[in-house]
């Protein structure tokens, strides 16, 4: 039988108290001067996505650049989770001194909204936009099997096509329902987890479509194993001049990912303006436009005024459209 | 010579400096922990995880990679020498290891030993080597449907399997498949067990289970296991065994390369099962089984050699198929996902250098096992000395660090405090967690491929059998599921059989 000697319970309790004492002391952190000085400190530019991603990367090299214009470093802090909600929602209820900015996605503010509850979604009314940052655009690939060479190859198929989307609520989803209800297509919509699976699947002939953020399909369009058959920008991209646009070819999508970055409701407007400065220098430097360049980004560099209407405009539209064709989504069709 | 470029450019990576480096420190912490009886393998990954967040993937998993098999090397040390088997997978060699050691041949038992893990592990990366692209040219075979039947056929084996409890194994099995549904139902956008909380929206993250359940929950564990006082260590001497003792145990350095390296690879397999199974085989083959028990050579040279030949080739079904294999190779796939990289087919084609650079560092971190693990023997013994009122704070606050920075979540630390909960409670009442965890990450794959090949089949179950690899794997499972069941209808017509032996009570440390 085993004994617990009092020593060794003692040791676990006090481990045990260790462990509550590191849970308990989580929020003491957090600089509360007033600013006197903007910035008075580092500033935190969080991602509501993992390390690595698109918008990390885009996070990563806006920092870089800016943390040299104000003088003061600013970290890049991950808290993946909930497509970003979870980490907008916490910058959004920090002080608003400017010392805590997020990395906004246009897709939580226009999409996530459409497939999600309203607790879970986000209003852009509960932040400052600082700037626009830029587009990325999704292109509509058929895979090699399904011998699609242009999008009037699927319409004219007049059957059932199979589709990969990266996932639900995701501008990916938006933009290939919608297409298809416009076109009259019927397809089967199948959420993959990202991109990366979406683009391996068609590769492997398991969807005969997918629709996935230009950069990261651009390797096998290069190479040939995927062909690209519309881009949803409302203008051809620059990367890819070759692929009409949805809208070319008659309808009405105008689907993309684009980037800004927001600081908590009533920052000053003197911290706000020497942040734009900061992102604007940056802008214009050659590192960061090379980096747009290598990751098939298309500058949107707007004020963040134009941020809120441009894409109150798009989440308007966008429900329209889903309200219009009747699409959920959600998949309960 | 296209085959062999990416496998010589492997050698660069290894040869960088700071890999070997890492490959050092994993090998050396992979011994120490393999000495310490408390912590094994997985729960260190599972501590050090958060830790190799910064360094280069290949890097990292280099390290990792040599924590396990280290381990294995680590674990015979203390079989031998003080009858205290420090890993699971050691636990037979302390049969006929520690009867050399009382015979005065301790030195001749731990170089046998150092002998066959050499000989085991570098034959199973040469398997590994050759093997894996070939699995790696299916790549694009392998949709939704055959990523369905691996995941149903690792989550079986794993569950029946395992050593210990069926029953219970199956258990935590289901819970782990539970716990895998927490979050927003990728398909629906539904939110599951998510109470609300947006933290939980994306489900529960494997990192802090594993360092839960595994790390905190071990360390809990074994502070109220009383740890017998670790006596003044054999006189090691002769650590090269005579020409008699190795042509008695080539046999089984043999056998056990093959067999470890088939056993590592089956899901559910591993380190331990293959080491038990070569002491087995071996004992059966003896011509005069009865000097097994009593410090036969073949009784220590074959498990040892198993168990390094299983470890290394578990990463064939992980690194090619994105499919681990057992507990350690799920924390390795979590690794490997914190590092962004997803293991995969796609892996050996699109990363190369990755996928070469691990393999090629097992070479040279096998050998730089087989240098260190003799004279070191001394200083390993020592470590045992270190009081578990020391090791168990330290250990407890470098999982809890490790677990708030992976995140900068205080929310997965608390979930690594729950789940260190859950993973003791199990540990006390003979719950596995090894199932559990593997369930767990395999049931995300199993639930969204199933789904998307139900899509794409237009809901038709039988789709999954009218494409040749799926419908081979689930026959397997059909197979693996039923042989039981009938195995034990005909047991019951036939008189019992004699109760096997003085039946071990193992218990997989993982």
């Amino acid at each position: 039988m085993k004994h617990f000697p009092t020593r060794r319970s003692v040791l676990g309790a006090a481990s045990a108290i260790t462990l509550l004492a590191m849970t308990a002391c989580g929020n003491v952190a957090g600089g509360q001067s007033k600013t006197a000085e903007y910035p008075s400190g580092p500033i935190n530019l969080t991602v509501g996505q993992a390390a690595g991603g698109s918008t990390d990367l885009i996070a990563r090299a806006l920092a870089e650049g800016a943390s040299k214009t104000l003088g003061k470093p600013m970290p890049v802090v991950n808290k993946p989770g909930a497509n970003g909600a979870l980490a907008t929602k916490e910058v959004a209820g920090k002080p608003a001194d400017g010392q805590e900015l997020v990395l906004l996605t246009a897709s939580l503010i226009t999409i996530t909204p459409l497939a999600v509850s309203a607790d879970e979604a986000v209003n852009i009314d509960d932040l400052d936009i600082i700037a626009g940052l830029s587009q990325d655009d999704y292109v509509l690939v058929a895979s090699p099997g399904s011998g699609f060479k242009s999008f009037k190859d699927v319409t004219d198929a007049g059957r059932n096509v199979t589709f990969g989307t990266t996932g639900v609520g995701t501008g990916s989803q938006l933009a290939q329902t919608v297409l298809f209800k416009q076109a009259n297509v019927t397809g089967t919509d199948i959420p993959f987890d990202s991109g990366k699976p979406a683009l391996t699947a068609a590769l492997g002939n398991q969807v005969e479509l997918a629709t996935i953020q230009l950069g990261e399909a651009m390797p096998q369009i290069k190479a040939g194993k995927v062909s690209p058959l519309l881009v949803f920008s409302e203008e051809r991209n620059s990367f890819l001049p070759d692929t009409p646009t949805a809208k070319e070819a008659g309808y009405d999508v105008p689907v993309a990912q684009y980037r800004a970055v927001a600081a908590p409701k009533g920052t000053p407007q003197e911290v706000k303006d020497k942040l734009y400065g900061a992102f604007q220098e940056t802008f214009k430097s050659d590192a960061y436009k090379e980096f747009n360049e290598k990751n098939m980004l298309t500058p949107k560099e707007i004020s963040g005024e134009e941020v809120v209407t441009e894409w109150k405009g798009y989440a308007a539209k966008y429900k329209e459209l889903v309200e219009k064709y009747d699409i959920s989504l959600s998949g309960n069709k | 010579m296209d085959f062999l470029n990416p496998v010589i450019n492997g050698f660069a990576v290894v040869l960088e400096p700071t890999n070997l480096l890492y490959c050092l420190i994993g090998v050396v912490i992979g011994m120490l922990i393999g000495v310490l009886p408390g912590l094994g393998p997985a729960a260190t990954i599972a501590i050090l995880l958060p830790l190799t967040y910064n360094v280069e993937p290949v890097t990292a998993i280099i390290m990792l990679a040599g924590i396990f098999y280290g381990a294995q090397y680590g674990g015979t040390i203390t079989s031998v020498l003080l009858r205290l088997p420090g890993e699971a997978s050691s636990v037979v060699t302390v049969f006929d290891g520690y009867q050399m050691a009382r015979q005065g041949k301790a030195g001749t038992a731990l170089g046998l030993a150092s002998i066959g893990s050499f000989i085991g592990g570098t034959a199973a990366i040469i398997g590994l080597t050759f093997l894996a692209p070939i699995v790696a040219g299916f790549a694009l075979d392998f949709g939704p449907p055959e990523y369905t039947a691996l995941a149903l056929l690792g989550i079986l084996l794993v569950a029946t399997i395992s050593s210990g409890a069926k029953a219970k194994a199956l258990i935590a099995a289901a819970l782990g498949l539970l716990l895998a549904t927490v979050g927003r139902d990728i398909f629906t956008g539904e939110s599951r067990f998510t109470f609300g909380s947006l933290q939980l929206a994306d489900g529960i993250d494997f990192v802090p289970i594993a360092m839960g359940i595994f790390g905190l929950g071990e360390i809990l564990y074994n502070l109220e296991e009383r740890h017998r006082a670790a006596k003044a260590p054999s006189k090691v001497a002769n650590v090269w065994p005579s020409r008699g003792d190795l042509r008695q145990a080539s046999g089984a350095i043999g056998r056990g390369s093959v067999l470890g390296f088939f056993l590592g690879i089956l899901p559910g397999g591993g380190a331990t099962i293959a080491s038990m199974a070569s002491y087995a085989m071996e004992k059966k083959r003896a011509k005069q089984p009865e000097r097994f028990g009593k410090g036969a050579p073949e009784g220590v040279a074959g498990p040892e050699t198993a168990n390094n030949a299983a470890a290394t080739s578990s990463f064939i079904p992980l690194l090619t198929l994105g499919i681990p294999a057992n507990a350690t190779m799920a924390l390795m796939f979590g690794a490997l996902l914190i590092q962004g990289v997803t293991p995969g087919p796609q892996l050996v084609e699109q990363n190369p250098e990755l996928f070469w650079g691990v393999v090629n560092s097992m070479y040279i971190g096998n050998i730089l096992l087989l240098i260190m693990s003799l004279p070191l023997v001394g200083i390993f013994v020592r470590i045992l000395r270190v009081r578990a009122a020391i090791l168990a704070p330290v250990t407890a606050l470098i999982t809890l660090l490790g677990a708030y920075t992976i995140n900068n979540s205080m929310f997965d630390v608390t979930l690594v405090v729950v789940f260190g909960i859950i993973g003791y409670l199990m540990k006390k009442f003979g719950f596995e967690p090894g199932p559990l965890v593997l369930a767990f990450v395999l049931g995300e794959l199993l639930e969204s491929s199933m789904r998307r090949s139900l899509l794409v089949f237009g809901g038709d179950p039988l789709g999954f059998f009218g494409r040749p690899i799926s419908a081979t794997l689930l026959v397997v499972f059909v197979l693996v599921a039923v042989l039981p069941v009938i195995r034990t209808s005909i047991a019951k017509r036939k008189p019992p059989v004699a109760a096997p032996a003085a039946r071990q009570d193992i218990k997989e440390k993982v």
